[in-house]
């Protein structure tokens, strides 16, 4: 339970949480160790409205659009790593976001090496 | 968030000239086009080939099949003369290319003007979250005729 982590974050690119943003979102829940769930902020912080968010359908019947926050909730082992990376794919602008997909599909371990 | 996609709205955005219960077996791409083609003969596209390449341009960017047996190709193209959607299925699942692995069974289109960015996101996600519900897919598994699948996307938006 104390490995619950949550943070709020505003959704950068153009489209929003859509295409190949919502697609690198979801994998990288997939590869975390932690559950990882998303609801939009104004949800008044109620847990009920919480979508798991390894799943592109899920994430994509969030419908979240350019600028709006939404809400993160990651529980366990790695959730601060978690939200840490989630919150990059968030705040990355989509033509650069494909740019660091090409170079890094085959290395998780590139991406902090001093985390 | 707008939501936009509301039961009045399924008849004019799918009415039943656009969906099919007859599909090819093909592959995504033909299922695709035969999608494509539905709005074509009903007179939504004014241009296939511009419509087709935002499709298959929306498709290189990342699959839109969202798993669960579900495929949504869509695109936003003043090909299209006002915001619509297609439906169709297939039996034996075609390979849309999903993170879960798993194959397309229930498929839709959607295409909107260029100017309707807004619409577009909306039905994106009011259509995904009606088919997150195991009971909206079963029943579009068992729609018998293009009236009924109507009915069925009527009851789960509403």
């Amino acid at each position: 339970m104390s490995s619950e982590l949550e943070r709020v974050v505003t959704v950068v690119p153009e489209a929003g949480l859509h295409a190949r943003p919502a697609a690198t979102f979801v994998e990288t829940v997939t590869d975390a160790d932690s559950d990882v769930r998303i609801a939009h902020a104004t949800d008044d912080d109620d847990d009920t409205d919480l979508t798991p968010a390894a799943s592109m359908i899920a994430v994509t019947s969030l419908g979240v659009e350019h600028g709006e926050e939404i809400r993160i909730v990651a529980d366990g082992p790695d959730a601060a790593a978690t939200l840490d990376e989630l919150e990059r794919v968030l705040t990355t602008p989509e033509d650069e976001l494909g740019e660091e997909n090409a170079t890094a599909t085959d290395t998780d371990a590139t991406t902090d090496t001093n985390a | 968030m707008t939501d936009t996609l509301t039961q009045n709205r399924i008849e004019t955005l799918a009415p039943t000239e656009h969906i099919s219960l007859e599909p090819p077996t093909t592959d995504k791409r033909g299922y695709i086009e035969f999608l494509l083609d539905l709005l074509v003969d009903a007179g939504r596209v004014d241009d296939r080939e511009t419509a087709l390449q935002a499709l298959l341009a929306r498709e290189e960017e990342t699959t839109t099949g969202v798993g669960i047996g579900i495929g949504i190709p869509h695109a936003q193209t003043d090909a299209v003369t006002e915001p619509s959607v297609a439906f169709t299925r297939s039996d034996d699942g075609v390979d849309f290319g999903a993170m879960d692995d798993e194959p397309a069974r229930l498929l839709f289109m959607i295409l909107v003007p260029e100017s309707g960015a807004d619409d577009h996101l909306a039905i994106l996600s009011t259509l995904s979250r009606a088919l997150m519900h195991d009971e909206v897919r079963e029943e579009l598994y068992d729609a018998e005729t293009p009236a009924d699948v109507q009915a069925v996307l009527k009851e789960a938006v509403a």
